[in-house]
């Protein structure tokens, strides 16, 4: 049973290593410590149930011990702001007042469309409408949307660069050529497609882009007719 | 806070108390039966034995197995079981030459089944 006891923790410890490794966008309303409780006690309870020469007793004590490790993450959470850090991860803050933070995005194993997706879901269409958005330790997204929030979103943006790429799809729909995009982003003095981390537009024509490593910029074209 | 902290005493305690347990409960068990082979393997070899003691020795080992099965996987008891009524076996006819291989690797068993309870590196990987 120690055996057991051993094992169980180096099997934990691994799952949860593994788990804040993949970042917030593996675990969704769960700590990390918590989905990895999850994950393991559910075979830990079947495998000596459903197998009959396996005593009843390797499966208790393994739950046990992992009963034994969330008590000992409950203490560590309450008392040692450190070690909660390391065991469930501290909120990150994507998007600020500067625009996307890519780096954040990236440590959490995660893109500028996936920001732009959590952002719809929680009612905020253009990346423009918010000051703040964060994913929070389990994963769950909140965002604090600007003032007049409403009123910068009046058409659904589409994406036309998205790190670099160019969303052929979406340029089509505009109705103007890519050359009509890469201009705009000469004008504010990025020459490689590349260097662009985002760059949407609505059906009105209004561009929001953000150059690596730059505040993100607005810029309206108020086009003649509303597209979309 | 104190709950918390009890129940993680109280929980470690019951994984070591029957961690230990376990462990001499295991070993002890074996070394009996180990004895009780060691001596029918003797016998055997000078010719002296009888079925009787190879039933002696079974029903020790049934007695014993019961608890076993708490601990060790069933698979491993039913092995022994196997060899064990084997040599009984050849015991009741008298077969003494293939009643010893049977007798040596119950041997054998009763080494190596409490070596891989035993905390080594190799038995936690």
């Amino acid at each position: 049973m120690g055996l057991i006891f051993i094992r169980t923790v180096i099997v934990f410890i691994a799952t949860l290593i593994v788990m804040r490794l993949m970042g917030k966008r593996q675990i969704g309303e769960m700590q990390p410590y918590e989905l990895v409780i999850t994950l393991i006690i559910a075979d830990l309870a079947c495998i000596p149930m459903a197998d009959n020469s396996i005593p009843l007793l390797y499966g208790l004590i393994a739950i046990l011990t992992v009963y034994f490790l969330h008590q000992i993450i409950c203490v560590l959470d309450l008392n040692f702001p450190a070690a909660k850090t390391v065991v469930s991860g501290s909120p990150s803050i994507v998007l600020n007042k500067n625009g996307i933070d890519d780096t954040q995005l990236k440590k959490n194993n995660l893109d500028v469309s996936d920001l732009i997706e959590s952002l719809r879901v929680e009612g905020y269409f253009s990346l423009d409408a918010v000051d703040y958005a964060l994913y929070e330790a389990e994963g769950t997204f909140s965002a604090l949307p600007k003032p007049n929030y409403q009123d910068l979103q009046k058409s659904l943006p589409i994406i036309i660069f998205d790190e670099g790429k160019a969303d052929e799809k979406n340029i089509r729909r505009t109705e103007r050529p890519l050359k009509y995009f890469t201009d705009i982003l000469k004008e504010h003095g990025c020459k490689d497609i590349k260097k662009v981390l985002v760059m949407t537009v609505d059906g009105n024509g209004k561009i929001y882009m953000q150059i690596k490593g730059q505040k993100y910029r607005v810029v309206d074209k108020k086009w003649e007719k509303t597209l979309w | 806070m104190i709950r918390t902290i009890v129940s993680i005493f109280v929980s470690l305690a019951l994984i070591i108390g029957v961690a230990v347990f376990e462990n001499l409960h295991i070993r002890q068990t074996f070394e009996l039966f180990s004895q009780a082979l060691e001596s029918l393997y003797e016998k055997t070899e000078s010719g002296t034995v009888t079925h009787e003691d190879g039933v002696a020795v079974e029903t020790f080992w049934e007695k014993r197995k019961r608890t076993l099965h708490i601990w060790l996987p069933h698979t491993a008891i039913l092995e022994i079981d196997y060899q064990l009524y084997e040599a009984v076996g050849y015991l009741y006819v008298q077969d003494f030459e293939s009643a010893m291989p049977k007798i040596e690797i119950l041997q054998g068993m009763c080494e190596n089944i409490p070596q891989s309870y035993r905390f080594s590196l190799e038995n936690i990987l």
